[in-house]
């Protein structure tokens, strides 16, 4: 599904991303934790296309994407959240969705017009189902501004799902929830995977990256440190030293929430 | 009294006329402001290729003599490829965040474009078609006059069709998406170059239908007139707020309202001085302009 090859990103000497090496397969939810500034966010920007990579390549089902713009790596299916939100402010619920509606296919197949000016039933259907999603229905004619942190936050998700991608990449979507929010996401997220949508997940938050992905890996400094199912990685000492240190490593296995 | 009376209805009548001339006033700032609103840069050829898109209008006038409304709309359609065409010389291909690059570049375009307009046509000026110049309604002790009154309606229509556009159709909420959220807009898979020629294009046209309207106004078309409509165009947006649609549409009709005031009690010297003092008491006083804060931005 998703491939990077040595990847890495320089930003004047700091190594943000060295050599790393990654394969995502269909269908699955994958992690990719780390502690603050390892290199996670860097990794989501290279892999949609915010950012050039120094060196290496992303490789997504089989297709090379160095250099091609984000708009580009959307229509072949790649689609992000973002950890800061970054919803468009002055349209509607209904209208954050509906313009990021860019999928292939129907790009391709409707008209100048249709696209443009119109919309179809299916579109429609669509929209509606992905406000059922993210449990917005009642808002929908509501200005994004004007939604609570939680209801943006649900949005944004939404508006990455509704470009109907093959894998969603999600930036730290947890951040600042609560128990009961967490278990929601967990929800959608294993709902959005059982539609057919790979996940990468990229999060600080134990609780729903143990919970719900399958595998993980592990950053540090720009490489990858472990790889593992949850229960592996959170035995592995290499990831228990980068979270709590060399000290609190060696005083005693962690109880595995870090 | 009676003379108080007299004098009434002779203001009252300058200033109606000047808010259906003014109008066109809104429609010039309503492009500069949208090519503001989409790249955050100010398009300096804008008011220039409205009239050079006229212009166009007129050669259809001059060698097939077309009808006044195929005139308006060859305008409209010239214009419109010229947004294109600027678009792509002074926009495309500079990099985003060199602001002065761009604003040179259109400088530059202004006044080549003005150049190829003085060459066409000797730097004279030509006579413009008009639509019922010689209808007049009477309105008790007003009359207004039957071709501003459709340079008016002409400019209402074009506003009401671009607002529609928007904020209904997914085109104009994909440009207003890259206005507000450039990087997360792009990661929703619109490109981000092509909203941006579409904008230049609509905003073409609109400008096209401006710069036709003008002239049909006036009765004639010429280069002097330009670098006065760039500069009211400027008014408007500044006065309106960058940014700004509804300001832009409330700062073209004070502009014209007032700048027929200034006529009135001044004389047709002194009145662009005034319109441009507006200018510098809203800078000073206001200087994000009337809507407050340039909405639809972030």
């Amino acid at each position: 599904m998703l491939e990077l090859r040595g990847l890495s990103k320089h930003f004047g000497g700091v190594k943000a991303l060295d050599r790393l090496d990654l394969t995502i397969d269909e269908g699955e939810i994958f992690g990719l934790i780390g502690p603050n500034g390892s290199g996670k966010s860097t990794t989501i920007n290279v892999i949609c296309g915010v950012y050039p990579q120094t060196a290496g390549s992303v490789l997504f089902r089989g297709e090379l994407m160095n250099g091609k713009p984000p708009h580009q790596r959307l229509r072949a299916g790649l689609a992000r959240t973002f950890q800061n939100i970054r919803l468009f402010p002055t349209l509607t619920v209904w209208q954050n969705l509906w313009v990021a509606q860019n999928s292939p296919g129907d790009i391709a197949r409707q008209g100048f017009l249709p696209r443009w000016f119109g919309t179809t039933r299916r579109t429609r259907q669509e929209i509606a189902e992905l406000l059922e999603l993210a449990d917005l229905g009642h808002k929908s004619d509501e200005l994004a501004a004007n939604l609570a942190f939680g209801e943006q936050r649900r949005l944004e998700f939404a508006r990455a799902a509704a470009a109907r991608p093959k894998l969603l990449l999600l930036d730290e979507p947890a951040a600042g929830m609560n128990s009961q929010e967490i278990d929601d996401l967990s929800w959608r997220i294993r709902r959005v995977r059982d539609s057919g949508v790979t996940v990468l997940l990229v999060e600080h938050v134990m609780e729903l990256v143990m919970g719900v992905t399958e595998r993980i890996a592990v950053l540090n400094f720009g490489h990858r440190i472990a790889f593992g199912t949850p229960s592996e990685v959170q035995r592995n000492r290499a990831v228990q030293e980068a979270y709590l240190g060399t000290s609190a490593a060696e005083a005693g296995p962690a109880d595995g929430s870090a | 009294m009676s003379d108080f009376w007299f004098e009434f209805v002779e203001i009252t009548q300058t200033v109606g006329d000047g808010l259906l001339f003014g109008a066109t006033y809104a429609l010039i700032g309503i492009g500069f402001t949208l090519i503001f609103g989409a790249m955050g840069k100010l398009n300096m050829t804008y008011a220039g290729a409205s009239l050079a898109g006229a212009y166009a209008g007129l050669a259809a006038f001059t060698f097939v003599n077309a009808p006044a409304l195929v005139v308006f709309l060859v305008s409209a359609l010239a214009s419109g490829f010229i947004g294109f065409v600027v678009y792509v010389a002074c926009f495309r291909f500079i990099p985003v965040n060199n602001h002065l690059a761009a604003l040179m570049a259109s400088i530059g375009a202004l006044f080549f474009i003005d150049e190829i307009v003085i060459h066409a046509t000797d730097g004279s000026p030509l006579t413009f078609p008009a639509m019922f110049e010689y209808v007049m309604f009477d309105l008790g002790p007003y009359g207004i006059r039957g071709d501003l009154l459709f340079v008016f309606v002409v400019c209402v229509v074009s506003t009401a069709g671009l607002v529609y556009v928007l904020y209904r159709s997914r085109l104009g909420l994909a440009t207003r998406a890259v206005s507000q959220q450039d990087v997360a807009a792009r990661l929703c898979g619109i490109d981000v170059h092509r909203t941006n020629a579409i904008t230049f294009v609509l905003a073409g046209l609109l400008g096209g239908i401006a710069g036709s309207m003008t002239a049909a106004a006036v009765g004639v078309l010429s280069p002097l007139v330009t670098i006065p409509l760039t500069v009211k165009g400027l008014i408007v947006t500044v006065i309106g707020g960058l940014g700004s649609i509804p300001g832009a549409i409330v700062a073209g009709l004070l502009v014209g309202g007032l700048e027929n005031v200034f006529l009135y009690f001044r004389g047709v010297n002194e009145r662009d001085m005034y319109v441009l003092l507006l200018l510098f008491v809203f800078l000073v006083f206001r200087p994000h302009g009337i809507s407050g804060t340039a909405i639809d931005r972030d």
